[in-house]
């Protein structure tokens, strides 16, 4: 048996729109968040869960979480069920979401993590131990006596961090953990998440729209869109799907060379650059580069691939999201 | 006992909280005070004015103004999550984090907020009592300490319990219902006065559905040797147990509405 074994989750949402004038009654508009969802976890999995803002992130992390109540389908957690008994089955799982703080804003952290000890009612060793582990992992100990109101966006992420892994949770939900934070405070982040996974085997799953946290840290990515999932698998295999288009920016010693491009390729002059962009599956790369040689001397070249942005909003659009 | 403990460490955590903010923790304190004390100068123009109500004598109205001003702030003093707080967690969000503990969702709300800036306005109450009770010349017994800390202790549910209401309206519509303010804050003004000078739908209202009249007057009226009705003796501690009734109801309301809990986005 798998950690996570959602089957065909259903949520809806119904909402009250605003009344339209000569109507007595406001009418009700019924959003389907999630059509229908399954997926399956193993243990110590660093999953990430992306898609468009509204896809549906949030309310799945928000029923294997225990908040919500889907309509209709099954989700076991280490074989709970979230929505049912939750208080025995969040002493087991921990939540990070990115815009809404855990820890008590007026007092220094310190004091809010004591709290949250007897709130789960953590032994006094165990604290204490995994306490120093944390403030080690997480680089707190200057920062612990300061309220959390006073801390920048990145050590009150680390200071999140912290309270949602004191009473060690087997399963850790994030949602958009990294939004806001800079480059250094991010590459932190997730240096931590790697390590705790790896530590501790915590499975993690994160939801994000920043693709540099997948690439970085998961080794499985499942998007979804329109309440239902479109793509599980690893992030290479869906970049490799959409990955088409290449752009090759080419200086020349000489002056401007003639360039004898097949169809499909398209070429842009600029500053004494020319940005050739093609496709790979009409052009190869090998036949491209032995053109531009052909035409003449070459003094810098650049390959790329689109940005993974790019790459993500080109995948949505094709999903039509 | 470990949720006592809880909600005790909650508390001194807030407070703390509180302090951080020293001189507009002081400011607010005092005009918490300048305005019951305000409320406690009505009661004074009254009693000037008229010098009785009915048969109750400027005493006794003092006694009925402390009993109400004690209970209600008491209340909102350690209950501040309920009578407050609730809504705006339900509308930011923040009850999803309540829902993530292993906790009782009404324990946490309870340990999520204090306002002990209402100490100025138990402190007129206070007053209020011990000037009521040597006007009246009240002559106490242990029965009527009893009599008055089972009132105070039930009222405090009752009010608990009427604040609750507009929790439970507000986890299914997401937004706070003033409505629900002309229980609480109407039954504070009214039920500062017995009963028995109200017309009858008032009565009513007050001793069946907000049963302040059967909380606080029916006690009352035995301290200060005047029964309401003249009803027996054991009424007096058998009435105020409908505050318990109301909080008991309230509660089972309250975690029966919360699995209709809808979140909001993020």
């Amino acid at each position: 048996m798998s950690y996570i074994e959602v089957n065909n989750l259903r949520k809806t949402f119904t909402v009250r729109k605003k009344r339209e004038k000569g109507k007595f009654f406001r009418e009700m508009e019924i959003i389907e968040a999630l059509q229908g969802i399954s997926f399956v976890v193993e243990k110590g999995e660093l999953v990430g869960y992306i898609g468009p803002n509204g896809a549906g992130k949030s309310t799945t992390v928000k029923i294997l979480s225990g908040i919500l109540t889907p309509e209709s389908g099954e989700a076991k957690v280490g074989g709970r069920i979230p929505w049912k008994e939750r208080k025995e089955y969040v002493k087991h799982i921990g939540v990070v979401f990115g815009q809404r703080s855990q820890l008590w804003w007026d007092v220094p952290i310190v004091d809010s993590y004591s709290l949250l000890k007897d709130i789960y009612r953590i032994p006094e060793k165990d604290y204490k131990d995994r306490m120093d582990e944390l403030v080690e992992a997480l680089q707190l100990e200057k920062l612990l006596r300061t309220p959390l109101r006073l801390l920048s966006l990145g050590q009150r992420m680390r200071a999140e961090l912290c309270g949602s892994l004191l009473h060690r949770p087997e399963l850790l939900f994030l949602d958009e953990p990294t939004i806001g934070l800079d480059a250094v405070s991010k590459l932190a982040l997730r240096d931590f998440l790697k390590w705790e996974n790896k530590e501790h085997g915590t499975t993690i799953m994160l939801t994000t729209h920043d693709m540099e946290d997948i690439a970085e840290l998961c080794s499985r990515v499942m998007v979804l869109g329109h309440g239902q999932k479109l793509f599980d698998g690893n992030l290479k295999d869906l970049l490799e799907k959409y990955d088409t288009v290449r752009t090759v920016t080419v200086k020349y010693n000489t002056a401007e060379p003639k360039l004898e491009l097949t169809e499909g390729a398209q070429i842009i002059k600029k500053d004494g650059e020319i940005r050739i962009t093609y496709t790979p599956s009409e052009i190869p790369t090998a036949n491209m580069l032995e053109l531009l040689q052909r035409a003449g001397n070459i003094n810098e070249m650049t390959l790329e691939s689109e940005n993974i942005d790019h790459l993500i909003a080109a995948m949505y659009k094709e999903m039509d999201l | 006992m470990n949720t006592l403990h809880l909600y005790i460490r909650s508390m001194g955590m807030l407070l703390k909280s509180q302090l951080q903010y020293t001189s507009s923790f002081i400011m607010q304190t005092l005009a918490q005070l300048v305005m019951e004390g305000g409320e406690m100068l009505a009661v004074i123009l009254v009693i000037d004015r008229f010098e009785n109500l009915k048969h109750w004598t400027g005493g006794n109205l003092f006694f009925f103004f402390g009993l109400m001003s004690v209970s209600f702030y008491i209340t909102e003093f350690f209950g501040r999550g309920v009578t407050g707080n609730f809504p705006s967690m339900v509308r930011s969000g923040q009850l999803d984090t309540l829902l993530l503990r292993p906790r009782g969702i009404l324990t946490q709300v309870l340990c999520s907020g204090m306002d002990p800036r209402r100490i100025s306005c138990i402190a007129v109450g206070v007053v209020a009592l011990v000037m009521g009770s040597s006007m009246s010349d009240v002559s106490w017994s242990v029965l009527k300490v009893l009599a008055l800390a089972e009132s105070v202790c039930m009222s405090c549910m009752l009010i608990l319990g009427l604040f609750m209401i507009e929790d439970i309206l507000c986890i299914h519509s997401v937004k706070s219902v003033e409505l629900v303010n002309a229980l609480t804050y109407g039954g504070r003004s009214a039920c500062q006065y017995p009963i028995d000078i109200y017309p009858r739908p008032l009565k009513i209202l007050f001793s069946v559905v907000a049963p302040f009249a059967l909380t606080m007057h029916v006690p009352a009226g035995y301290i200060l040797g005047k029964p309401l009705y003249g009803w027996p003796v054991w009424t007096v501690f058998v009435t105020p147990l409908s505050g318990a009734v109301v909080f008991v109801i309230m509660v089972m309301l309250f975690n029966r509405g919360i699995k209709f809990y809808r979140s909001t986005g993020n």
